[in-house]
């Protein structure tokens, strides 16, 4: 009872308002504020000032880049503090529940035991990376970007845990390891803003960087060093959360 | 009558099925005893936002900003701010997710549930019984 | 290269950070090293910063150099750059104070929560100075999650407190989320200084007050103020104890002025509501101070004492911006000046005593002083900044608290403050009366060492906590001189 009055009264004091002081613009209206003032500009000036015809590129890479920065950041922050907070080893393992082992007696193996090795590993996978450079070196002209791509490249290591076990993966990266690699992925963001001060502009102004390409080149050359650095940072998160939770949680009959 | 509550439903029905779902989500983190729910809840208030913000960018004859060819023309694409804006929301809700999943498994482990009510009973014992050894040992040692 | 102080003083700590791991792997003290060397550098860049605001006035850095409203900008106005060199020397301080607590044995998990204290300074430095709503937002969330980490450090208790922060904390997120897209909704930018501009040509106080009702709970969560304070007591009584004074001493203040930023410089006066919502937050702040200072006294952990006095305090800074005048603000920002070091400094000696003795019972602190004058000298100096006695830096900031409500006749908060005052007075001596009178309790030192009464990389924060309360009630009529070159014409 005490619930049902708490949703209500939440539902009530969170929805009235909207309607009785009816303060949103109406959706898809092609002259409300968010549609007109910053976004127009943004449309219209994204090819000649940014040489990205994908706008969302353009403005998560080049107007609002510091933006971006701080978000892969985030990334780098949550996969060490995931490490930070499973970094004492549990005295002990959790134990396989049974229901687990009844299961494989009626319906035998675990599906992660039934892929075939041969297929998954030199067919699926290198299709999968090569997906995942063609995302990332395309981003600013159609869709993608350096997180599709380093979310591709982090499935890959995932894909290869689950075919062979952890014991033995194609490349092997411990979560120390792969922790630094998520901090080495924004520095390189951070860095590609310091060319352009070393070139005398402000902090991320790509068409000050002293690089000896012709000026509508150089925004191209500024947007795909940060996604790469984008890439590498969310790739090497994914793989240090999967570790961390890895280790914490390995069933007994993990015996392959 | 009718006609202009289909205009208010038509113009800004959506705003209110994200606001409802935000409300729901919020709740559900003050309800819930199971922490694990709270999380759940959690989530879904940080997609209900997402929505709110993807509401903002649409923009009616218009179509995905990327350019299809050299003259661009403002009306003919939608918004992209609120679009690039979220991701940057997605990122930080997976992050605390993350987080959130990492904490989760440490109650776990050192109390052995995750029901906020059991869980603040263990805690009432477990400082008894700290008083009790500070008191019989040497003073001093706290966690 | 001076053009681009204002983003390095942000990027310097996170710069360090970035690579700490890596470095650790080549050389096992040279990650801790960089993160100290650059959070010096970034306090030092502070300070330039400073000197340079006062001369020249504000500065404007538009990164990627895009115009205003389409590019993200930084505002480095006097305000901002004080309470930028404050946060930056209680940063550089907790990073050489952290260094004394942790597995020495594990390089890797020492290097990853240096790592993490970095972070933590960027987000905050970051806070305080952008000028754009979501990049606020971004730099909230970097805040909030490195505070998570570092209070979860703090054993199982500080787990439980991490992960119940966690969910309110992200609620907060979400509802200021939520304001800053109805603001865009009804203005279509995101640069602070545009979208005031854009609310002050009138018509959108509607679109303004059920925003309004969004931003107060988001940051009142952030910053502890009275009704939402539930998450706090807990997460700053188990925190990491090396990180404790930097999350206690800045991370409820920045959330502040994120607040004064909205209500006085976004929203302005003009706001119809102007005087409601000022009501609404003088009442939470009254009621805070209140209920902080007597929760506090009921309490024996003297983690548990500083944690809810701090509620108390959270709302001497929420009072001064309900006044709403210049120099009421002007006290604000003094006391939130003086807190940062007053409450930092609280707990660095909390975290000698710990690392010498391992207690954190008051009762156990009899005659503590003989053995730990200069950490007693801090405590005590505090203590009488916390009640406000001549001439520490608390007693001027409520001066100004109350000048400034003598000024607009609101007698009740005047009252208010000095029944707060005394209540503080109860358990500040209580706590006094402990160290100095009360018969010894035969504590056995933890470590056996042949420095003077502590490690200098403790003693060092010690002892420039106490300066700075010091000096900063001694040259108070200066530093309100460069706060009010900022508030003056802002307010009621």
């Amino acid at each position: 009872m005490r619930r049902a009055i708490t949703i209500i009264l939440l539902i009530v004091s969170i929805t009235v308002p909207f309607i009785a002081f009816d303060v949103l613009p109406a959706i898809g209206d092609p002259a409300s504020a968010p549609n007109t003032h910053v976004s127009d500009y943004y449309i219209e000036h994204a090819i000649e000032e940014c040489n990205s015809p994908n706008m969302v590129t353009a403005v998560i890479v080049d107007y609002r880049a510091f933006d971006t920065m701080f978000e892969t950041t985030v990334m780098f922050l949550a996969g060490l503090s995931v490490v930070i907070i499973l970094a004492n080893r549990p005295k002990s393992r959790i134990p396989a529940p049974a229901s687990l082992k009844r299961l494989r007696d009626t319906s035998g193996n675990p599906v992660y035991r039934t892929v075939n090795k041969d297929v998954m590993i030199s067919i699926i996978e290198p299709v999968i990376l090569i997906y995942a450079m063609y995302v990332l070196f395309h981003g600013e002209i159609s869709l993608g970007g350096g997180f599709q791509a380093g979310a591709l490249i982090g499935m890959t290591y995932l894909l290869d845990i689950m075919v062979v076990g952890r014991k033995r993966p194609i490349f092997n990266l411990p979560k120390d390891n792969s922790a630094a690699l998520a901090g080495i992925g924004p520095f390189i963001y951070a860095l590609t803003g310091f060319i352009s001060i070393i070139g005398g502009g402000l902090y991320l102004e790509y068409n000050k960087m002293p690089l000896p390409v012709h000026q509508a080149e150089l925004h191209s050359l500024g947007i795909t060093a940060v996604e790469i650095g984008v890439t590498i940072g969310v790739a090497g998160t994914i793989i240090t959360i999967l570790n961390a939770l890895m280790e914490r949680i390995s069933f007994d009959d993990d015996n392959d | 009558m009718m006609t202009t509550i289909d205009a208010f439903l038509a113009a800004k029905g959506i705003y209110l099925l994200t606001l409802l779902l935000l409300s729901l989500g919020v709740a559900g983190v003050i309800v819930c005893n199971n922490y694990m729910k709270k999380l759940i809840c959690m989530n879904v208030m940080q997609v209900a936002v997402i929505f709110f913000f993807l509401c903002l960018g649409q923009k009616d004859p218009g179509t995905i900003p990327v350019a299809m060819n050299e003259a661009v023309k403002a009306a003919e694409y939608i918004n992209p701010l609120p679009h690039g804006l979220m991701l940057t929301a997605i990122v930080v809700s997976l992050g605390t997710t993350g987080v959130g999943l990492s904490l989760l498994l440490r109650i776990k482990e050192k109390y052995g549930t995750i029901e906020e009510d059991d869980l603040l009973k263990k805690q009432a014992q477990q400082a008894r019984r700290d008083k009790k050894r500070r008191e019989l040992h040497h003073p001093g040692d706290d966690e | 290269m001076t053009a681009n102080i204002p983003v390095l003083v942000i990027l310097l700590p996170l710069c360090s950070a970035l690579p700490c791991l890596a470095l650790t792997k080549v050389n096992r003290h040279l990650g801790n090293a960089v993160v100290k060397i650059a959070c010096l550098g970034s306090f030092v860049l502070s300070v330039i910063q400073l000197t340079e605001v006062v001369k020249n006035g504000p500065i404007h850095y538009a990164i990627g150099n895009y115009a205003v409203p389409y590019g993200i900008e930084l505002v480095i106005d006097s305000l901002n750059a004080v309470l930028l060199v404050a946060f930056s020397l209680i940063g550089i301080l907790t990073l050489i104070f952290a260094g004394n607590f942790g597995d020495r044995k594990r390089p890797m998990m020492i290097a990853a929560a240096n790592a993490e204290i970095a972070l933590l300074i960027t987000g905050l430095l970051g806070m305080t100075s952008t000028g754009d709503v979501f990049n606020l937002y971004v730099f909230l969330e970097i805040t909030s999650l490195s505070a998570y980490c570092l209070i979860s450090l703090g054993g199982s208790r500080g787990v439980v407190s991490a992960y119940r922060y966690m969910l309110v904390g992200t609620i907060a997120a979400t509802f200021y989320l939520l304001g800053i897209g109805i603001l865009y909704g009804a203005t279509g930018t995101l640069n602070m200084g545009d979208m005031a501009k854009i609310l002050n040509e009138g018509g959108h106080d509607n679109a303004m007050l059920v925003a309004m009702c969004f931003l107060i709970p988001a940051f009142g969560i952030k910053m502890a103020l009275f009704p939402f304070h539930g998450w706090q007591p807990s997460a700053y009584a188990h925190a990491e104890p090396g990180s404790r004074p930097l999350i206690t001493g800045v991370m409820g203040k920045v959330p502040a002025l994120a607040m004064f930023r909205f209500f006085f410089c976004i929203y302005g006066t003009d706001f119809r509501f102007v005087r409601l919502s000022l009501i609404l937050l003088g009442v939470f702040s009254v009621i805070g101070m209140l209920y902080g200072s007597i929760m506090a006294m009921g309490q024996s952990d003297i983690r548990k004492i500083l944690a809810y006095s701090s509620v108390a305090q959270i709302g001497y800074i929420s009072l001064g911006f309900a006044i709403g005048t210049p120099i009421s603000l002007a006290g604000a920002f003094l006391h939130m000046l003086g807190h940062a070091f007053m409450k930092g400094g609280l707990f660095f000696c909390t975290g000698a005593i710990r690392y010498k003795y391992g207690t954190a019972d008051i009762d156990n602190f009899g005659r503590i002083y003989k053995k730990m004058p200069l950490t007693c000298g801090l405590l005590v100096i505090a203590s009488l900044s916390m009640i406000g006695i001549p001439p520490t830096v608390g007693f001027f900031s409520k001066w100004y608290l109350a000048l400034g409500a003598a000024g607009r006749h609101e007698w009740i908060y005047i009252a208010v403050l000095v029944i707060s005052s005394l209540l503080n007075a109860v358990y500040f001596f209580k706590l006094i009366e402990k160290v100095f009178i009360r018969q010894s309790a035969g504590l056995k030192e933890r470590w056996k060492s042949e420095e003077f009464e502590l490690p200098v990389s403790i003693i060092l924060p010690v002892v420039v906590c106490f300066l700075a309360i010091l000096g900063l009630g001694l040259f108070n009529v200066r530093i309100i001189d460069i706060l009010l070159m900022t508030l003056e014409g802002v307010g009621l």
